[in-house]
């Protein structure tokens, strides 16, 4: 026995210097044979030094902040290892694999399943106490663990801990160069682990663009003159590593109206056979029921799709005629002479195995009979191969039908979750607008409540939606919280309030989870206005907790490892890290797993995270945004610190964001245009 | 007022008993009649069951306190008096037969709540009873008498609230007999044999189909106007095609049931699919039934977690297990080693004539090859990374031939790259990591060995299926794949040219639990193009020729036979209104927009189609708000005909 624990240790020791040793080496992307695959892809430049020095100074910034937060992510560990060790058995079991391997497959990894159960058992023995819990307190955890068990179980947590380095050190991380619309440019950090929607975010913090649903990373590869939009639970690393090196494709960030349409206008793709008068004036609550007949069902119904269309396959150069139908298990033709019975349908793909792509110059390039043309290949595949099959319609509608018939065949129910998670970003986004806009013709403190009603509207507007059940239904409208939070942000000047909270917070909550007042005690006062979408949305389980920012920042502790399971990405690390020894871990835990487990993206507003009192000084510098009280201009400085942040990455103290230089750092003199051109947006809508 | 004599039979006195003849005035009411009527018999039993039935008016005396004034009865009424509970042989979605006692006096919708209430199946609104489709009785098939569940014993009154005993419902823990039944209700049934499939009866057309639905009982009336007697024969099918609020933990018996008819569908060619399609749906069936073989209690210990406090204990039991063998945890996370000796051959490079032996190392997802062992240790002579590529199996076990081909992608295309395994265990374990590797996962992966397990049966079902046709359905190793597709491949496929591909099917389906199969079963049929269409010809108003309707969970659509094309589609939330003259029998709907549809019926009676439409309608107002409790009243008020208001 002992000596597994000391080769644990040292195997810790080992991990620890493994990891660090990474994060440093990324710093000055110099080829490192462990990270190999980063000097192909450094996306998009020609050489290395090239891409250094096209990197602008506030690209820099933002990676120095991304790499000095991988160093004090690991250092955290450390520390929270060393807590984990100290605290008592329950939460101890806990500690160990915090926000690190998160992100990871749970299927690749023996200790997934563990840990939730761990954390699940755990978070009940704690919560016990407080009654809140939704579960009955069981009996079982309630006897104490004896000293073999605590043993034991510190074990279990060393070892799985050292897993979790283990797969933390394989990390990939890609430094990725994102194109503008108008051409300019940002570099962008982008770790294996990241969903496309959490690098959107990310943008969406460095752009100040307006967060509507369209916005889209597109792939183009150059060679096939293709394009595709990723979607948003793709990760992005993955499908880059496939470009070859000296490739000259891009990654775009752009508004797509297609990405969404489906969701938008239903029954264009469900009822296209209708005259388009009809479609045009459809109703709004008939088209929510096409979403909901075709996406929220047992089973995700593809649009039916039959058309003829012309094919080009196999390397060969003519185009010939086909009929084509979709279906859910894939792309079908009717082979000469046969009819249209799906028995004798001929298999023409699945799409297991391949991607969906929009071909650009088809006429000219392969003599196409129309430029409306998609095509059907392996990810990997990058040039010309005979693999590729392209399809061309006879009209750009067509075509659309075609691609998002696939789409929804290929994603399934995905597409739908990603469009609720853009909308609810977007609708969080725009009432953030409003906040900042306001503030500036009146005094702060009028405009919030008008802000507030807005964002009820809006998550009213798709509560019904998701019927949370009875019980519940009465919470998620609940807009006692929230609202309270918003008019928050106005008086604390001085962020370093936490006392308002405590107050406010256990008003209206207390009634559906006794706990709450605790636990947000350690809230620091956050003026986020965006929980509310969260909430009507959310699934019954869904306790009423505080807005998701807060719940955050009461996180650190035990807890993270099962709340975040669910979450993609880990989430900044470093947050907790500026965070003092875990408040009352008890309801902090039971917080956590109700509500992240809900929260599809990792609220990213560590500037909501001021740690609690004991530390004003990381307050004061991280977190001017929270309350825009000052000057009007005051939206940028909101954003700006966020972007940073918002990197799962963010360094406790990041050195240049945190001087309130009020003008934004990334978009500078820009931004009021910026802001300009999203309102008229906004008002033309 | 003046007593007249009135006579009724009593069915418990025996069909030859004479009928007792009581004295009654014209405002004793009914309650009174059933009085006068036990003691004059003398017998001592329950009678609590029992009610008159008017033969000639082909009614039931329900109300007790009407009068017989009041009811018209005089004293040329035939009365029978009998219970209103009788057996039933009812046909189950599995195909199997289950005898209940079934209420024969209240609307049939009721019945069928009563019905599903004992068989322990959630939302009995969506189904209901049909008439069977007449067995061609051929002599030599008597013998083969079939087994009847029994279920008339369970005590009427002791079905009321499903509690759950040892993870069944109370009712049936009574017997080992009982028991039994339940898990005949709540296991998915073997793969039929081969020519069971091919003796049913198969629907050829569309109008084939719509006589089936037009064998479906009036919902609102009961199984004696219905000329449906003791002991007769009925279906019980899912019927509305819009199945809510699928919970796997309460949902035992009706996801099973709902799965066999489902598979029962595809097989007999009810719902039309594809080739590919027809192959997963093989893989599922085979899956599951291995799956359902290997864990029979599952379903039932599932159902028994259903308090936390023991979902706690397991927990708990499997972090104990996990956390005190530490070295597991680190075995777990190596991966086994597998390197050997194989042949490669790559198709598309004339250089390479035939195959090359060299000695091949599994890494992560991805394979090197090395000129010998001795060599392993250094440089390659290639490493193929798997991940996304395309794995197909080329074997023949009584050739010995066990070829693996790779599709591997590449920036410049598809690799093509065969490797050849000497045996069937190194066939198994290369095949299985190639399919790991090539969904991105590494041999450490747990399902490796299942991988393993999978490939070594189905090389067992070729082997046995091989000799001569292998007819029993039986055993998990020897599966007959005929069993698992329509008949029409058993024509198109010998079962061993079907074995692979269900094979590569499978390969995508082989690491769901029984729950996620039957889901996803579940899930491809109602992806089908046509799910959930009950077609009835009908004729169009003002159309000289028989067309096909099409009633669908969300619309109706027109189908021209001719054709078999769908001409239009109406879907029911533009509805405004619907009328059935009953006299003409004939429907006339309205949809917004003006719209206009009307016409007769002519497979079925215009009341099923009806039914069907307001059921439809009547299904989508279930909510969650609306908790569980079935707004009965409504159903009625949207399906009933004029009797009903």
């Amino acid at each position: 026995m002992d000596d597994i624990d000391a080769m644990f240790s040292d195997l810790l020791g080992e991990m620890d210097l493994l990891t660090q040793s990474l994060g440093q080496e990324i710093e000055p992307p110099e080829p490192h044979p462990s990270t190999s695959h980063q000097i192909d892809f450094s996306v998009g430049f020609t050489g290395l030094n090239a891409s250094l020095h096209d990197l602008e100074d506030n690209d820099l910034d933002a990676l120095m902040a991304d790499l000095v937060a991988d160093l004090s992510e690991t250092e955290k560990k450390l520390e929270a290892e060393i807590q984990g060790l100290k605290a008592p058995p329950s939460s101890s079991s806990d500690l160990p694999p915090p926000p690190k391997g998160l992100g990871l497959q749970p299927a690749s990894s023996i200790t997934s399943p563990p840990s939730p159960g761990n954390n699940r058992s755990s978070s009940v023995t704690t919560t016990s106490s407080s009654t809140t819990s939704p579960l009955p307190p069981p009996p079982l955890q309630s006897s104490k663990p004896t000293m073999e068990e605590i043993e034991a179980q510190m074990k279990a947590d060393k070892i799985k801990l050292a897993l979790e380095k283990l797969k933390e050190a394989k990390v990939k991380k890609l430094v990725v160069k994102v194109l503008m619309n108008d051409g300019s440019s940002k570099t962008l950090m982008v770790d294996e682990r990241q969903t496309v929607r959490e690098v959107l975010d990310n943008l969406f913090e460095k752009t100040h663009c307006d967060c509507n649903v369209d916005w889209s990373l597109c792939e183009t590869n150059h060679e096939l003159q293709l394009e595709r939009t990723f979607e948003d639970h793709e990760n992005l690393v993955e499908p880059l590593l496939a470009w070859t090196r000296d490739s000259e494709n891009r990654v775009l960030f752009q508004e797509r109206k297609d990405k969404f349409e489906v969701f938008k206008n239903p029954q264009n793709f469900y009822l296209w056979k209708r005259d388009k008068k009809t479609l045009k004036d459809m109703k709004d609550k008939d088209k929510e029921l096409l979403v909901q007949e075709n996406f929220c069902g047992t089973s995700i119904i593809v649009p039916d799709l039959e058309g003829v269309l012309h094919l080009k396959e196999d390397g060969k150069k003519s185009w010939k005629q086909r009929l084509f139908q979709l279906r859910a298990s894939g792309i079908y033709y009717v082979p000469k002479g046969k009819t249209k019975s799906s028995r004798d349908l001929i298999c023409f793909v699945q799409f297991d195995n391949v991607n969906v792509y929009y071909g650009k110059d088809v006429k000219n390039r392969y003599k196409a009979p129309t430029d409306f043309c998609f095509v059907l290949k392996h990810p990997q595949i990058q040039k010309e191969s005979q693999y590729i099959k392209y399809l061309c319609c006879d009209d750009a509608w067509t075509m659309n039908l075609w691609v998002t018939g696939i789409r929804i065949a290929k994603y399934g129910a995905s597409l739908h979750d990603n469009f609720k998670t853009a909308e609810r970003k977007a609708a969080v986004s725009a009432a953030m607008w409003t906040n900042r806009s306001t503030p500036s013709s009146s005094s702060p403190s009028t405009p919030s409540p008008t802000i507030k009603a807005k964002a009820a509207t809006q998550a009213n507007g798709y509560a019904p939606k998701q019927q949370p059940g009875p019980t519940h239904q009465g919470i998620g409208n609940l807009p006692a919280p929230p609202p309270l939070n918003e008019i928050l942000p106005p008086p604390p000047p001085d962020p370093v309030l936490p006392p308002p909270p405590p107050s406010l917070a256990s008003k209206p909550p207390p009634s559906k989870f006794p706990p709450p007042p605790l636990s947000m005690d350690s809230l620091p006062p956050p003026p986020p206005p965006p929980p509310m979408d969260n909430f009507s949305e959310d699934p019954p389980d869904f306790l009423p907790p505080p807005p998701p920012p807060t719940s955050y920042s009461s996180l650190p502790p035990p807890p993270p490892p099962t709340s975040y399971n669910s979450l993609p990405p880990p989430p900044p690390p470093t947050s907790y890290n500026s965070l003092p020894p875990p408040p009352p871990p008890a309801p902090a835990a039971n917080f956590g797993r109700n509500i992240n487990k809900s929260l599809p993206p990792p609220p990213p507003n560590p500037e909501f995270l001021p740690p609690p009192p004991p530390d004003p000084v990381f307050v004061a510098s991280g977190a001017p945004p929270p309350p825009p009280p000052p000057p009007p201009p005051a939206p940028a400085p909101v954003s700006a610190p966020r972007s940073a942040s918002q990197l799962r990455k963010m360094p406790p103290a990041p050195p240049k964001r945190t001087t309130p230089s009020l003008p934004a750092p990334a978009a500078g003199g820009d931004f009021m245009s910026e802001l300009m051109t999203a309102m008229r947006k906004r008002t033309d809508q | 007022m003046a007593a007249w004599d009135l006579s009724v039979k009593v069915e418990d006195l025996g069909p030859d008993a004479p009928s007792v003849t009581i004295s009654v005035a014209s405002d004793l009411h009914v309650g009174g009649v059933i009085l006068k009527l036990v003691e004059k018999t003398q017998m001592q039993r329950d009678w609590s069951d029992h009610a008159l039935w008017w033969e000639q008016k082909h009614q039931w005396l329900l109300r007790t306190a009407w009068t017989l004034e009041k009811y018209g009865i005089h004293a040329d009424a035939r009365l029978l008096f009998m219970p209103q509970h009788k057996p039933l042989k009812l046909g189950l979605p599995n195909g199997k037969t289950v005898m209940l006692r079934a209420c024969f006096s209240n609307p049939v919708f009721q019945t069928v709540m009563g019905i599903c209430r004992m068989l322990n199946i959630r939302h009995p609104e969506e189904l209901s009873l049909l008439r069977p489709v007449e067995e061609k009785k051929k002599k030599k098939d008597k013998d083969l008498t079939e087994e009847i569940y029994d279920l008339t014993e369970v005590p009427l009154s002791s079905v009321s609230r499903p509690c759950l005993y040892n993870g069944m419902p109370a009712h049936f823990a009574d017997s080992e007999q009982s028991e039994g039944v339940y898990k005949m209700l709540s296991v998915t049934q073997p793969p039929p044999a081969p020519e069971v499939i091919a003796k049913q009866y198969r629907p050829a057309s569309v109008v084939d189909k719509s006589h089936i639905h037009g064998r479906w009982l009036d919902s609102s009336r009961c199984l004696m106007q219905q000329n449906i007697q003791e002991n007769d024969r009925l279906w019980l099918r899912f019927k509305y095609y819009s199945f809510y609020d699928i919970e796997p933990k309460y949902d035992v018996v009706r996801l099973t049931q709902l799965y066999e008819q489902a598979r029962w569908a595809i097989l007999l060619e009810d719902i039309d699919c594809t080739e590919e399609e027809m192959m997963l749906f093989g893989a599922l069936q085979y899956h599951i039934n291995k799956v359902a073989l290997s864990e029979p209690q599952m379903m039932s210990s599932n159902a028994a977690l259903d308090d936390l406090e023991s979902a706690l204990q397991s927990l708990e039991v499997k972090m104990e297990g996990e956390s005190s063998s530490a070295s597991d945890l680190l075995e777990n996370m190596t991966a086994p080693d597998l390197n050997d000796y194989l042949k490669i051959f790559r198709p598309k490079r004339l250089t390479l004539k035939g195959y090359k032996q060299y000695w091949f190392k599994f890494q992560d997802t991805s394979i090197s090859y090395f000129k010998s062992k001795e060599e392993s240790i250094g440089e390659p002579i290639q490493q193929i990374n798997l991940k996304g590529c395309e794995v197909a199996p080329d074997v023949n076990v009584a050739a010995q031939k066990f070829l693996i081909r790779l599709l591997i992608p590449a920036p410049e295309g598809m690799n093509e790259v065969y490797l050849r395994c000497e045996n069937e265990q190194q066939y198994a374990q290369w095949m299985a990591g190639c399919r790991l590797a090539s969904k991105g996962k590494s041999l450490a992966d747990s399902s490796f060995q299942s991988e393993i397990q999978s490939i070594r049966s189905f090389l067992a079902m070729q082997k046995t299926n091989s000799g001569s046709s292998n007819n029993s359905a039986a055993s998990d190793e020897s599966i007959n794949t005929h069993s698992l597709v329509s008949p029409r491949y058993h024509k198109k496929y010998k079962p061993k040219q079907l074995t692979p591909r269900i094979l590569d099917a499978y390969q995508n389906v082989a690491q769901l639990s029984l729950t996620d199969a039957l889901m996803r079963f579940l899930q491809i049929w109602q992806a089908l193009p046509d799910f959930g269409l009950s077609y009835v010809v009908v004729r169009f108003k003002g159309s000289r020729k028989d067309e096909v309707l099409g009633i669908a969970p969300n619309r109706l659509i027109r189908i021209d036979l001719g054709v078999g094309d769908v001409v239009k589609t109406w879907r029911y939330n533009n509805m405004k209104q619907w009328n059935v003259n009953w006299d003409i029998k004939q429907m006339a709907i309205e949809f917004e927009g003006n719209v206009n549809i009307a016409f007769g019926c002519v497979t079925a009676d215009c009341k099923i189609v009806h039914e069907f439409i307001g059921g439809y309608i009547f299904m989508s107002t279930r909510s969650r708000e609306k908790s569980d409790t079935l707004n009965e009243e409504l159903f009625h008020k949207l399906t009933g005909g004029h009797e009903a208001l």
